[in-house]
């Protein structure tokens, strides 16, 4: 490639990227980049270093060495505030919620800080008739239109979940990472949840969404790129297909070949 | 119906003094003061999360800037005494809260009594500036220009400064209730409830709180002259701990979760002190145990009290 | 020289007995994770008893060398309030803890009237008893026995304290407890009274350096309000939940108490708050606490 082409920009990338507490090395010398309309998975054991990971992708930890880089700008360590300021929004495995607040308020906060409307002192939020459409059409993408006055503490734990996952998309982020979105949900709902997600980047316009996932089935379906970590290095970077017929990989990974995948190779 | 329910009540007010005696008059400018002091105190406590033991440090600086103002710099004109306290107590909230929001919770409470005692002592021992044990004078001022000469203490108390009150406190009710049903007061909330979750949605959880403590502070200093010029005296004993104590079991007992539960509560604290006071000299025990049946029994205050039973009687 | 020693012996008696109030808030703390507000109160409540423990052995004959045993047992005896206020103190442990602050608050209010009900609202003091214990002397230097015999009971009851906690079984339960309540009901672990015996360990702990400070200090009723002050400044410097938090505060605290008596008299609170604006800012979490989210 020359210095005229176009290169495909990465949305999110790190480059060598270590991190060291003491003598413990958690991530050593990680390089891979997220690029619009990818969904890409990143797997691995406990340990493998996905949670540091993904505290350094979202800004929360400054890698001991190397860049980290969302929309080309360095994102090193600049906290939670700044990286939804600039679209990434991040949603955790253990579901967190405003208690007191009603489904309606809870997607509000998002859709007022995003709208940097989060100053206005003396302007009603409930007579702002865009930031309720707003708060509308996210709660119906995932099928809460019928809860927005209900307290969040007062929600079945998978209305929860899907608040939480809610209150993040309504940042209208450009990236967002899940952090093993379908956990504690049955296995039945897990695919139904997915799809959800899916479709509701699509409506809410994000480029990309970065997944921490141990359900390989899920990974599989899903994913258009899968990232293997192991102590720390990236072991594979590869789409499913190539992936999963690598029964070795599969073995360092996860040492059981899901079904779909072993149906397909 | 809550509107219709709000007119009343200003409307009760407005004609209870032609309907009581002055003394009793005399007691609603304490809760006139403490109902103003208390909406800010609770847009930091109540709708932030966060609880202050210190508070009553502003509403000293109210005070004693009342009484600077009159009685040693000859400014008569309340407008421009009160405006100047409330920026006095803003400057003083700044660093002060700079440094307490850095904290949650209880350390949060502990750092802010600290202050509040730092400001009595300072109060307290330098005396040439702030009149020590026996504070400062705060003469009368002007309302809009107008001294009312002929009138005595009592009477621009009960009449002219009462209506001032009153005014003052339907404006700065109005000002609050439009903060808390803002963007800045719905993040506020999310503060509250989960102050990870809402800086992961993009909400600037210390400068928020940096600003709502700036207007509580503001709020109280406004208190604080009011008190002031009620009892014609600033003293230090307005800054201690317990008196910031005071602020937090009115906000309790009137119900700190709704928004007239602060109002409700300044009033209700201001009668049953009073009346406590009068029948026996073992008052303060009287008022921990209310305190104690609150918080153990009936922790949404008078305004929950009322909530519930308005629910019942619905439901019959 | 010996304004040096008079600085150095007031501040670390002062700190002995600021050091008792301090560990007994950050015991409970630590375990049971409330801020008890009328820690004061225990205090005074120690001291108004001593007076009166002393006072009634005064009238029975009592030899002068049995009043610092007695301050001490009148310290203990009141422990027996502990059960009953840690009883009531239950009934919010799960709740905000704006609550938990808020009822001891109302402690404070109701122990002011029971202190005037009981004792009247005039100080007491206990006159020259300090003078019937003598003076000690090393050279050039003289220490009022007394005070000399507070700080030696101090630095014993901040071991035993240390020991109780380090190689008991109950202090290692109790331990466990304040890092981890469910784990510890979990294994078996009767919460409920680790709790009852932390908090009236924690209010001995108080109304003991209350009966222990008066032969020096008269009761009032000024106390309790005024020990809460700087029994905090005492938990921010040191940390909160530290134990040795506590000691270096209570040290920290007590030597700028006596120096600023000594020469600035107007700035002895304003300079201990100094030094905890200080300490704030550059340790947040105070010199041994854990560091606060």
């Amino acid at each position: 490639m020359g210095q005229g082409e176009t290169l495909v920009t990465a949305l999110v990338e790190t480059v060598d990227v270590a991190k060291a507490y003491g003598d413990f090395v958690a991530l050593d010398g990680l390089s891979l980049s997220v690029s619009e309309g990818e969904l890409v998975s990143i797997v691995g054991p406990n340990g493998a270093g996905k949670t540091t990971l993904v505290n350094v992708l979202t800004g929360l930890l400054r890698p001991t060495r190397g860049i980290v880089r969302f929309k080309g700008d360095d994102i090193a360590g600049i906290g939670p505030v700044r990286l939804a300021e600039r679209g990434m929004a991040r949603a955790f495995q253990l579901v967190h919620i405003f208690p007191a607040l009603t489904v309606a308020e809870t997607i509000g906060v998002a859709v007022v800080s995003q709208s940097g409307k989060g100053l206005r002192l003396f302007r009603s939020v409930r007579r702002d008739a865009h930031v309720m459409q707003r708060v509308r059409g996210v709660a119906a993408i995932f099928g809460l239109e019928g809860k927005l006055d209900t307290q969040a503490r007062l929600l079945s734990q998978g209305e929860k979940k899907l608040l939480d996952i809610a209150s993040a998309f309504a940042l209208a982020p450009d990236v967002i990472l899940l952090d093993e979105p379908t956990s504690g949900v049955s296995s039945a709902d897990k695919h139904g949840i997915m799809r959800t997600l899916i479709e509701a980047a699509h409506r809410a316009g994000v480029k990309a969404i970065i997944l921490v996932e141990h359900d390989m089935d899920l990974v599989a379906e899903y994913s258009s790129r899968i990232v293997a970590l192991q102590a720390g290095k990236v072991l594979a970077d590869r789409p499913p297909a190539a992936f999963f017929s690598d029964p070795a990989l599969i073995a360092a990974v996860v040492g059981k070949m899901p079904v779909k995948a072993a149906k397909a190779a | 119906m809550r509107i219709a329910a709000v007119i009343a009540a200003l409307a009760a007010l407005a004609v209870l003094p032609q309907l009581i005696s002055p003394y009793y008059v005399t007691l609603v400018l304490p809760a006139f003061a403490y109902g103003i002091a208390l909406l800010g105190f609770n847009l930091l406590f109540g709708y932030t999360g966060l609880l202050s033991f210190g508070h009553a440090l502003f509403v000293a600086v109210g005070a004693y800037s009342a009484a600077v103002l009159t009685a040693k710099l000859g400014v008569k004109s309340l407008e421009a005494i009160m405006l100047v306290s409330a920026l006095a107590a803003v400057l003083v909230a700044i660093p002060v809260g700079l440094l307490s929001v850095r904290y949650v919770r209880i350390f949060f409470g502990i750092l802010t009594l600290a202050f509040g005692m730092l400001f009595h002592s300072f109060l307290f021992k330098f005396y040439n500036l702030t009149g020590g044990d026996t504070g400062l004078r705060v003469l009368r001022p002007s309302l809009f220009g107008f001294a009312f000469p002929n009138l005595d203490k009592t009477s621009f108390l009960v009449g002219p400064f009462y209506y001032y009150c009153l005014g003052l406190l339907a404006v700065m009710g109005l000002v609050m209730w439009r903060v808390v049903g803002s963007p800045f007061g719905l993040q506020l909330t999310a503060i509250r409830e989960n102050r990870r979750k809402a800086e992961y949605l993009g909400v600037r959880a210390r400068l928020f709180c940096m600003i709502a403590f700036a207007i509580s502070a503001f709020y109280c200093a406004i208190g604080g002259v009011i008190l002031a010029v009620n009892t014609g005296q600033a003293d230090p004993d307005l800054a201690y701990w317990t008196h910031s104590g005071e602020l937090v079991f009115m906000t309790v007992l009137g119900g700190f979760a709704h928004f007239f539960g602060p109002l409700v509560g300044a009033f209700a604290y201001v009668f049953l002190k009073s009346q406590l006071m009068s029948v026996t000299e073992y008052w303060r025990f009287v008022m921990g145990a209310i305190l104690v049946v609150i918080v153990v029994v009936l922790p949404r205050g008078l305004i929950g009290i009322a909530h519930d039973a308005w629910a019942k009687v619905k439901r019959s | 020289m010996s304004a040096f020693f008079d600085i150095l012996l007031g501040g670390v008696f002062h700190a002995a007995v600021l050091f008792l109030v301090a560990a007994g808030l950050q015991l409970i703390f630590g375990v049971q994770k409330i801020v008890n507000l009328a820690c004061g109160s225990f205090y005074a409540l120690g001291a108004y008893f001593g007076v009166s423990a002393v006072a009634f052995a005064v009238s029975v004959g009592a030899p002068a060398y049995l009043f610092l045993p007695i301050l001490l047992v009148a310290g203990l005896a009141l422990g027996v309030i502990g059960p009953p206020i840690e009883a009531l103190l239950r009934t919010v442990y799960r709740r905000d803890e704006a609550f938990q602050l808020l009822l001891t608050f109302a402690l404070v209010l109701m122990f002011q009237d029971i202190l005037r009900f009981f004792f009247g609202a005039n100080p007491q003091q206990l006159g020259d008893m300090v003078m019937l214990y003598g003076t000690l002397s090393a050279g050039t230097v003289l220490v009022p026995t007394y005070n000399a015999l507070v700080i030696v009971a101090s630095i014993a009851i901040a071991f035993g304290l240390g020991a109780f906690l380090k190689r008991t079984r109950f202090g290692r339960i109790l331990r466990a407890t304040a890092e981890n309540r469910e784990m510890s009901q979990a294994v078996g672990v009767n919460v409920g009274r680790v709790y009852a015996t932390v908090f009236t360990l924690g209010t001995v702990l108080g109304t003991v350096g209350g009966a222990l400070v008066v032969p020096t200090a008269a009761a009032s009723l000024d106390m309790p309000v005024e020990l809460v002050v700087e029994a905090f400044a005492v938990v921010v410097i040191g940390g909160l939940g530290s134990m040795r938090g506590a000691l270096i505060g209570a040290l920290i605290v007590g030597m700028m108490r006596a120096l600023a008596i000594r020469y600035y008299a107007e700035l002895e609170m304003l300079a201990i708050y100094v030094v905890v604006i200080a300490v704030l800012i550059a340790r947040p979490a105070g010199l041994f606490g854990r560091p606060v989210e």
